[in-house]
């Protein structure tokens, strides 16, 4: 295809020696991950310990007549039968606080098990405890449901409608939440701003006008979910939860089980088969593990099938956005209005509820783009499917999907080039508040774009292009871009999800120069271990393999939010960073001390290459002879300085921060079977200073084909009664390695000021731009019949289809 | 109804009287205590992370009962390495970062042992569709691809 007129910066600039950050360090994860000594949730056995299997809805909307457990319990091995009807007598419901939003919808009200009435195709009913696994799932199959059939709603439109029938009965309607996000606080300043919107359309020399529709897909990783509860009367519960948040669900599971925090520990486990957003809710069934693990005091562990995972989690998506967008003829945009509307499905879910995805995709729609004005309106409906939760890109692929492939149709009409109308729209100056009020604190939008741009070849493709069409092949080039969360500052989501934003980490140096850090999120497959030793290894000056990494464990490390929002390289790395500094001062200190350097100050010391270096004198000491003499010969100390060199630090950001990207990919299409091929596909990216390069290129790359995978493969479909027909990876197709193109990630970043090593999170977002890069790709190729993509997932069946009807029409 | 079967795994004999209907999967994880095989679909064989060799031949071990590998050789990633000196293959998934959280590459090593000695020099389009039974979510398979050539190169000088 084109010939890539690449000078991309791509990162690895050899670091100094001693540089630690910069460097493809080898993970240290690996050696025990390829030798088959990972432990995983389902690898982790306690003594003693039952299965627990759940016995599921087989309607998605029916009430509950009877629930007969009587033959299970007679069944081999059985230990407990449980029902909803009952748990609901022996522990708290949800919604708890520590899992509600600070944000005002209808929270329903809900146990882990159904009490009488199914509201999707896969709510727990009752559950099965049995010393063998396979006992505890013949046993699960004989409880015999008698259900009452309900009329089910599953298209949200229809939901918010009058007279609709209603998922939860206690409240009026099936609207869980509706927002405006745009034009200020009250009602009065929201409408003048609706008004301006509106003349500012009417007076626009093009304006748009398109719904787009995302379809329910996500990021299933692939381990599934899974709990080991252990309890002891006088210590308590001891969980092991496939999490991203062990903090949070430990305060959740205290009060949802009336048990005191401090007796409960929770651990996620340092090896969890990917996350991607799907472990950070607190979800209903391990409160159900660690209940009965204390009710029959035996270990019990649950370990979710694929097909569970398939039916009851890894939704997400799944938006309308019915989006006008208004423009001067010179491909400025003046305004831009969106209706969206989400589909949270049940809503019961703790921490998300199905709703704070759509809630946050409407926030970041404007994305990278200066978009001062701006009206957008979300509702968010209940329907009888399973809860979305979360998937990287969380919220914001759909809207990534609807304004960059608008802002294509606004190009067409004008007659440009589509990446002319996104250049001149993008944000050049920063700091930047959204029209939604994100707050984008720094970075090279226009650098990071023409990097792309100049790495991909476009003049040189505009060129080969229409000599492709002369020779009747219809190639096309398309772009996207994402503005992204680089951590979730306490500003966002504390109103947001009613939890702290700041990094923590605590940094333990060892008598011998060696060093723990401990980090209260909860990892899976980021490369933590690797990354947050570099940082260490950076300030301390010495090998990341003297440094150990602990993650997970509520009771060993300091409290965390969870592992979301790309916030590991932006927030927890400048918390270790932090917590290192302050050590080293420490150590500066007590040198100067020792040494009766009058007038030293911690700046005067360098620690590098296992020294503590005077740099006035050049007087040096290794780094072990300081941690040694400090930790185990307290004496002589200066005034005021304590033994000991342990350090707890928070990071939080003065401002929320962002990370940015931009993709472009080429692809080709065959008009005679609508089937087409990704040639070629690029990014560019502002990560700030890159901690790991082979790391942040593999997040990269693994990201844009879950996007890829989500916008051509995956889809959850339901029949209608509900029924799911999707809950196997034959029907619910994940990309294979045959099915993608090699990635290219490029780097065009800029250092953020606003981290102590000028590093930025990123990860999160990074599918968010695949879905309008692959659309606008595929119209580009295909605008000889006039084809626009407007719905996910796109298909070749489809596109064949839109070409059939292309040519009937031009015959016509 | 039970069976007694004798399986050897990496070259130790498990002797075991097991449910006829015990997966082979099972017997590899519970039975044997080999928990470097994994489990990822609802043994619909689609998912591959199960994969592992039954008498040299790469096999989804959801797919066979314990009774079916009576008698048979067995070998699992936890055999990979030998003699303290981890196999070509593990080494370059760790130099090309071919592994996020790693959950998919117990069963991509078993796969692509296999591969490499029926094809010692695929090309990139080969090796793509050698893992056409093993979903890989995290890396986007680049550097999976990256690592099995080192490997495959390093295998052909060896
Ligand atoms: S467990 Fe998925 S293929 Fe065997
Ligand atoms: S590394 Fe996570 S599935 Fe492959």
């Amino acid at each position: 295809m084109t010939t890539s007129e690449s000078s991309a910066t791509t990162v690895s600039s050899a670091p100094e020696s001693s540089d630690w950050v910069g460097r493809s360090f080898k993970r240290k994860e690996d050696h025990r991950l390829t030798t088959g000594k990972g432990q995983y949730l389902a690898d982790i056995a306690a003594p003693g310990m039952a299965h627990l299997v759940f016995h599921r809805s087989t309607h998605a909307h029916a009430l509950i007549k009877k629930v007969d457990t009587s033959k299970a319990a007679k069944m081999p091995g059985v230990l407990a039968v449980i029902t909803g009807a009952e748990l609901k007598d022996q522990i708290l419901g949800f919604p708890q606080p520590v899992v509600v939003p600070a944000l005002e919808a209808k929270y329903p009200t809900f146990w882990p098990l159904a009490l009488d009435k199914v509201k999707f195709h896969g709510e727990p009913i009752a559950a099965v405890v049995a010393v063998d696994k396979y006992q505890a799932e013949d046993a699960a199959l004989v409880i015999e449901v008698e259900y009452e059939p309900l009329p089910v709603v599953l298209d949200p439109e229809k939901a918010l409608e009058a007279g609709a029938p209603r998922v939860h009965e206690i409240f009026d309607d099936n609207e869980m939440f509706a927002l405006t996000f745009t034009g200020g606080q009250t009602q009065e300043e929201q409408d003048a701003n609706d008004k301006d919107v509106e003349a500012l359309i009417q007076e626009a020399d093009v304006v748009v006008k398109q719904r787009f529709r995302v379809h329910r897909t996500g990021v299933t990783p692939m381990e599934t979910r899974g709990a080991l509860a252990q309890w002891d009367e006088s210590d308590g519960l001891l969980a092991h939860v496939t999490t991203q948040r062990p903090h949070i669900d430990r305060l959740a599971l205290a009060d949802m089980l009336s048990i005191p925090p401090q007796m409960v520990q929770v651990i996620a486990p340092r090896d969890q088969g990917g996350e991607f957003g799907v472990k950070a809710p607190f979800y209903r069934e391990p409160i159900l593990v660690c209940h009965m693990a204390r009710k029959l005091g035996r270990p019990v562990r649950w370990v979710e099938t694929r097909e569970e995972h398939l039916m009851c989690v890894s939704q997400e998506r799944d938006q309308i956005h019915d989006i006008e967008v208004a423009a001067k003829s010179d491909g400025t945009i003046t305004a831009v209005r969106d209706r969206a509307i989400g589909d949270a499905g049940d809503g019961c879910e703790g921490v998300y509820w199905g709703f704070l995805m759509p809630f946050l995709g409407a926030a970041l729609l404007p994305n990278a783009y200066d978009l001062p004005k701006c009206d957008i309106k979300l509702r968010v409906a209940f329907t009888n499917k399973s809860a979305l939760s979360p998937a990287r890109s969380f919220g914001a692929f759909p809207a990534r999907f609807a304004l960059d492939r608008a802002i294509d149709l606004v190009a067409r009409k004008l007659g440009m080039d589509p990446a002319d109308v996104r250049r001149k729209n993008l944000i050049t100056e920063l700091p930047y508040t959204s029209a939604t009020g994100v707050h984008y604190d720094s970075g090279d939008f226009l650098k990071t774009w023409d990097n792309l741009t100049k790495t991909i070849g476009l003049t040189a493709f505009r060129k080969e292009q229409a000599k492709a069409l002369k020779e009747g092949r219809y190639i096309g080039i398309g772009f996207a871009v994402g503005a992204e969360l680089s951590g979730v500052a306490s500003e966002v989501l504390v109103p947001m999800e009613n939890q702290p934003g700041y990094g923590a980490a605590t940094v333990r140096v060892d008598p011998r120069g060696t060093v723990l850090v401990f980090e209260g999120d909860a990892p899976g497959g980021q490369g933590h271990e690797t990354s947050l030793a570099q940082i260490a290894a950076q300030e301390f000056g010495i090998h990341p393999n003297d440094i150990v990494v602990k993650t997970g464990d509520t009771s060993i490390t300091p409290f965390g939010s969870g592992t979301i929002g790309a916030r590991a390289g932006s927030y927890t790395a400048s918390a270790v960073s932090i917590a290192c500094r302050r050590l080293k001062d420490k150590i500066a200190v007590i040198m100067a001390h020792d040494l009766k350097l009058e007038d030293a100050t911690p700046e005067d010391f360098e620690f590098k290459n296992g020294e503590v270096i005077y740099k006035g004198g050049n007087i040096r000491k290794t780094f072990v002879e300081m941690t040694n003499r400090i930790i185990m010969m307290p004496l002589d100390l200066p005034e005021g300085v304590d033994a000991g060199l342990d350090e707890t630090a928070f990071f939080e950001a003065d401002k929320p921060m962002i990370c940015f990207s931009c993709h472009g990919t080429i692809i080709e299409v065959d008009a005679d079977t609508g089937q087409f091929e990704i040639k070629k596909y690029v990014t560019s990216e502002d990560a700030g200073t890159v901690i790991n390069p082979l790391i942040v290129e593999g997040q990269v790359q693994g990201a844009v084909v879950q996007g890829i995978s989500n916008t051509i493969f995956e889809e959850f479909v339901y029949d209608e009664n509900g029924q799911q027909l999707t809950a196997d990876f034959e029907n619910y197709q994940i990309a294979s390695a045959a099915d993608v193109p090699r990635v290219m990630v490029t780097h065009a970043g800029v250092p953020c000021p606003h981290t102590p090593l000028g590093t930025r999170g990123l990860g999160e977002g990074l599918p968010g731009p695949v879905p309008a890069a692959l659309g606008n790709a595929v119209s580009d190729a295909l605008q000889p019949f006039g084809i626009e993509i407007t719905d996910l997932p796109l298909r070749a069946n489809k596109i064949w289809a839109m070409i059939q009807e292309a040519k009937k029409k031009t015959a016509a | 109804m039970n069976k007694d079967v004798k399986i050897s795994i990496n070259g130790v004999a498990y002797e075991k009287s097991v449910p006829l209907r015990m997966l082979l999967v099972d017997f590899i994880r519970d039975e044997a205590g080999l928990t470097g095989t994994h489990i990822g679909c609802t043994y619909e064989g689609r998912c591959g992370t199960c994969t592992v060799q039954m008498d040299g031949e790469a096999v989804k071990s959801c797919m066979l009962l314990a009774v079916q590998a009576d008698g048979r050789e067995i070998a699992t990633v936890e055999g990979l390495a030998s003699n303290g000196r981890l196999h070509p293959l593990q080494e370059a998934f760790n130099e090309h970062h071919a592994l996020q959280c790693g959950f998919c590459t117990p069963g991509i090593l078993m796969n692509t042992e296999e591969f490499l000695k029926e094809n010692p020099d695929p090309s990139e389009a080969e090796i793509r569709r050698s893992l056409v039974g093993n979903i890989c979510r995290c890396t986007g398979y680049d550097h999976i691809i990256d690592a099995i050539q080192t490997a495959a190169k390093r295998l052909r000088q060896a």
